[in-house]
């Protein structure tokens, strides 16, 4: 059978044997944990709380701070220590609530109340994701509510649970298909409840075949739920490529998954759903991969929001001495890190840690003209003429090549042989051409 | 541990494709054709190549030293150019031409352009061009076991036919690296598997090649023929090795395709209706300078918008229209310029060619010293030719008289004639021959003025050998044979030009016709 897939795209070292195997371990914090207002995309959350309150565990502790924004709850009961800027994964300070853990984890009233989603109303469902705080999972960190509010909520025909978990070195989607792939589905069948006309279908790249069978056993008995595999290709899971890949439909950058009648959430976001909607829990914990060479012991762990990442560091064994570079996320599209002195936030999936920088040790050249990065761009522009137009900051001639379509999906920095860093230029000319648009719209 | 830890952009990781290992990719994939050129002509072969590699090398070193430039001869790219030059070379060329070529190459076509990527047309080819177009001579003398030797193409134009299977394996004459068709494939096979280049332009390239050869070739569907078009004349080195070079082909997928079809129509359009058998190298470095042109023509749709939309469209700029402006410009300076050099020199060149025939009159009538119109010739000429331009009901071919000539000596006595010939059928076109007749009707001299056969065959009608066939016999008319003549009125064709051994005939015996009309 042929697999569904996208055109584009690259095949780079896989690395998730190294944790793939390994159980999801459960992590409990030691020190005070921190909550960036800032965790999704949209405008900040407000703080609700102020210094030295008491919170409990779930507890609402910033409310969203408009249509496009999160709640944050709060992951651990103890008191509010500071509301005041801290580092992030970013490299930069944004305000924070630092709250220290009383160890008793003592919860808000009704979290973890049984909740039957098929006696509620659609409305009701949205609220409970609304309240939990949901944003994309997967690195977006698109609030869910808004992506479950689309105009027409009838011509959505499919809802697509993004299990391509593409990125490599990541294994946590992968470890919840094998180890509460229940759940997944129950998540989708609440989304399903909200979308008559819809058909759920989970994407899972074919390198996790244990993940697909356990799918398609509990699908078997679902007429509105198919699995369907997916090639190995990076970045299949990119939210177009997923879309083509699933339903042969092609957006831009200008239009929604909606408007192709698609809603994409990842495996984790879906599983947050099913908590809140059926068990009344919000985002406390998410599944966090520690991996790469430079790290001792790697390994899944289920931690708490707000934690900070060098105490994950610690239980995975430890970084080695000879660590030269950390990425939150994965090698593709992941963030460097100068520090592990961070918290974990909704969107952290991972923490990847290299023994030995490749974008250090490779020097750039001339460009050949191979045309590499013409065949794997899966937004089918030319990357080599827009890094041109980069170079010499010409805004409009960017716009003419399509470089606002570049989903910074990294492919072509990839493959160049030439080592031109590609995906770094369009990243500063996607942010001045939209910095540009902000100003002209005033 | 709160040390600070390496911080870029992402992605992190790399792919394992370099410059580098591109180029040294190409140069693997090119040993099996260049080896087999190197057995087949013999070690001087490989002392080309080398000369051409190392001055390849050299060139890219010096000028980057003295333009201060970082040195970036390690990439490869230079290597590869040397050996693709060296490959494009006839077997026994003299070494200087290797060395010439690969300085050309290097610093006019790729070093004041840019450096590597930023060459206008291939710079192996750009420098064959130029050593083709600038000694002619040495660049199409091949040589093969210390003779000189038509090349399968050449063959062809001749309207012989090469046989298949040497020219597949390559046991033929030609370049150093483009003889064998096989080795070029296995190395084609080892560039498409290891994703050094892909099919579009070569398969493109030679599928529309071969349609416009069924089209045009006027053998319509000759698979034999076909097949042998395809594998000579390093159609396959170019359509693989040269018409893939990434600083000179398109970028852009539809661009790839218009790019190989380009090249197959001008190749054929060349090789067909050209002068040369040969038109790969031209028909790359043509293309080549259209590709610019072609990539703004051929601007992918970006992901997720509709074809033909005017959003999804990548607008041509305005620059491309003065792009192309400026193109067909300079186009009409050049030519201008070619059209003024033309009347600039038509004079001196006819005053030149007047002193040779006088001197070649010489040559055909030994012992003359003047030369007048001789009037009964003339007439006699004008008897026998029918207003139509047949001569003596076309029984020597297309035959046309030119001047005819009494020949004197120093006391104005007439010692013979001397008969300007000119026959039709050359496989070249025309052939002019001036033939001196003493007033025994014995041919005395024969020199041609004009001739514009197949290098390496007709051609060889130039040599003395062939010649002197005709000389210091009486006959009515000469006729030819294959073999050794057995007779004094046989001639022995030239192996492999019979087109033009009996145009030569045909002229001759013309001449002595009419000769021996005037003397009853």
């Amino acid at each position: 059978m042929r697999l569904a897939t996208f055109q584009g795209g690259v095949h780079p070292f896989e690395g998730k044997e190294l944790t793939q195997d390994k159980p999801i371990r459960t992590y409990e914090p030691q020190g005070d944990l921190i909550f960036p207002l800032s965790q999704h995309i949209g405008a900040p959350a407000s703080a609700v709380v102020k210094k030295n309150d008491t919170v409990l565990m779930g507890q609402v502790i910033a409310e969203a701070g408009g249509f496009v924004s999160a709640n944050i709850v709060s992951s651990v009961s103890g008191k509010v220590k500071a509301v005041e800027p801290r580092l992030t994964v970013s490299g930069m300070k944004v305000p924070a609530i630092v709250i220290e853990n009383d160890g008793n984890y003592t919860p808000v009233e009704g979290l973890g109340q049984k909740r039957d989603y098929t006696k509620m109303s659609k409305q009701e469902i949205i609220d409970a994701v609304k309240a939990a705080g949901i944003v994309g999972l997967g690195g977006a960190g698109f609030p869910t509510h808004v992506k479950l509010m689309p105009k027409d909520p009838d011509a959505i025909d499919y809802i697509i649970v993004n299990g391509a978990e593409c990125e490599p070195y990541l294994t946590s989607d992968h470890r919840q298909m094998i180890e509460c792939p229940e759940e997944i589905v129950k998540g989708l069948k609440v989304v399903l409840q909200l979308f008559d006309h819809a058909k759920g279908v989970i994407a899972v790249e074919e390198n996790k075949p244990d993940g697909i069978r356990n799918l398609q056993k509990l699908v078997e008995a679902e007429p509105r739920i198919e699995v369907v595999p997916l090639k190995t290709k990076y970045p299949q899971g990119g939210e177009r490529n997923i879309i083509y890949a699933v339903t042969g439909r092609q957006i831009n950058s200008t239009k929604l998954p909606a408007d192709a009648g698609c809603i994409v959430d990842n495996v984790s976001t879906i599983i947050a759903i099913y908590h809140a909607v059926c068990e009344n829990t919000p985002i406390l914990t998410r599944v966090f991969t520690v991996t790469g060479d430079g790290v001792n012991d790697p390994g899944n762990f289920r931690v708490r929001i707000g934690t900070m990442i060098s105490e994950i560091a610690e239980a995975a064994g430890g970084l080695k001495d000879t660590t030269k570079k950390l990425i939150s996320g994965g090698p593709m599209m992941g963030m460097a890190m100068a520090t592990t002195e961070v918290p974990v936030v909704k969107t952290s999936s991972a923490l990847t840690c290299f023994t030995q920088d490749q974008v250090e040790l490779l020097q750039e050249t001339a460009c050949i003209r191979c045309g590499r990065c013409v065949q794997v761009c899966p937004s089918n522009i030319v990357p080599t003429m827009m890094l041109e137009a980069a170079r010499r900051q010409d805004l409009a001639e960017f716009v003419t090549l399509h470089g606002m379509e570049c989903m910074e999906c990294g492919s072509c920095t990839y493959i160049c042989p030439a080592r031109r860093p590609m995906t770094q230029a369009f990243k500063q000319m996607r942010q001045a051409v939209m910095a540009e648009r902000r100003k002209q719209k005033k | 541990m709160s040390g600070l830890y390496n911080v870029s952009s992402s992605p992190h990781v790399r792919g394992a494709d370099s410059t580098q290992r591109i180029m040294f990719d190409v140069a693997v994939a090119l040993i099996p054709a260049a080896g087999f050129g190197v057995v087949q002509f013999g070690l001087y072969s490989l002392l080309v190549l080398l000369v051409s590699v190392a001055f390849a090398i050299l060139t890219e070193y010096v000028f980057q030293k003295l333009a201060k430039q970082p040195v970036t001869v390690s990439d490869g790219s230079a290597l590869v150019t040397g050996l693709l030059l060296g490959m494009n070379l006839p077997p026994s060329v003299p070494i200087w031409i290797p060395a010439l070529g690969s300085i050309f190459a290097i610093l006019v076509v790729k070093q004041f352009f840019g450096g590597i990527g930023q060459n206008f047309m291939n710079p192996a080819l750009g420098a064959r061009c130029f050593l083709l177009i600038s000694f002619t001579g040495i660049m199409s003398d091949y040589v093969l076991d210390g003779v000189s030797t038509a090349t399968p193409l050449a063959l062809m134009k001749n309207g012989e036919t090469p046989e298949l299977l040497s020219t597949f394996l390559g046991t033929h004459a030609g370049c150093i690296g483009e003889v064998s068709a096989l080795a070029i494939l296995i190395g084609a096979a080892y560039l498409l598997i290891r994703k050094v280049i892909t099919w579009e332009i070569p398969v493109c390239y030679i599928v529309s090649f071969v349609i416009f050869e069924i089209l045009f070739g006027g053998h319509g569907f000759d698979p034999v023929y076909l097949l042998t078009q395809v594998c000579s004349g390093g159609l396959l080195l170019g359509a693989f090795f040269m018409a893939t070079d990434y600083a000179t082909s398109p970028i852009t997928k539809n661009g790839k395709y218009l790019f190989g079809i380009l090249l197959g129509v001008l190749t054929g359009i060349l090789r067909i209706f050209g002068a040369s058998a040969e038109g790969v190298s031209y028909a790359i470095i043509i293309s080549n300078l259209l590709v610019p042109l072609i990539e703004r023509i051929t601007m992918p749709v970006a992901y997720g918008f509709k074809h033909g939309s005017l959003e999804g469209k990548q607008k041509v700029s305005l620059r491309t229209y003065k792009a192309a402006l400026t193109l067909c410009a300079i186009t009409l300076v050049a030519g201008l310029a070619l059209g003024a050099a033309y009347q600039a020199t038509k004079e001196p060149i006819a005053l030149a060619e007047l002193a040779a025939q006088a001197e070649a009159y010489r040559a055909v009538a030994p012992g003359s010293e003047e030369f007048e119109p001789s009037a009964e010739l003339q007439e006699a000429a004008a008897g026998i030719t029918a207003e139509d331009g047949t001569v003596a009901e076309g029984q020597f071919g297309g035959i046309r008289f030119e001047d005819v000539l009494n020949a004197l000596d120093a006391s104005g006595n007439k010692v013979g004639y001397v008969v300007n010939v000119t026959s039709k059928d050359g496989f070249g076109g025309e052939m002019t021959l001036s033939l001196g007749v003493d007033l025994e009707g014995v041919v005395t001299g024969l020199e041609f003025l004009t001739i514009n056969e197949t290098a390496g065959l007709g051609m060889n009608a130039k040599e003395e050998s062939f010649r002197n066939q005709y000389l210091g016999t009486a006959v009515d008319s000469f006729s030819l044979v294959k073999e050794a003549p057995s007779a004094d009125n046989e001639i022995q064709a030239i192996s492999g030009a019979t087109i033009t051994s009996t145009a030569v005939t045909n002229a001759v015996n013309a001449a002595l016709y009419l000769v021996s009309s005037v003397q009853g």
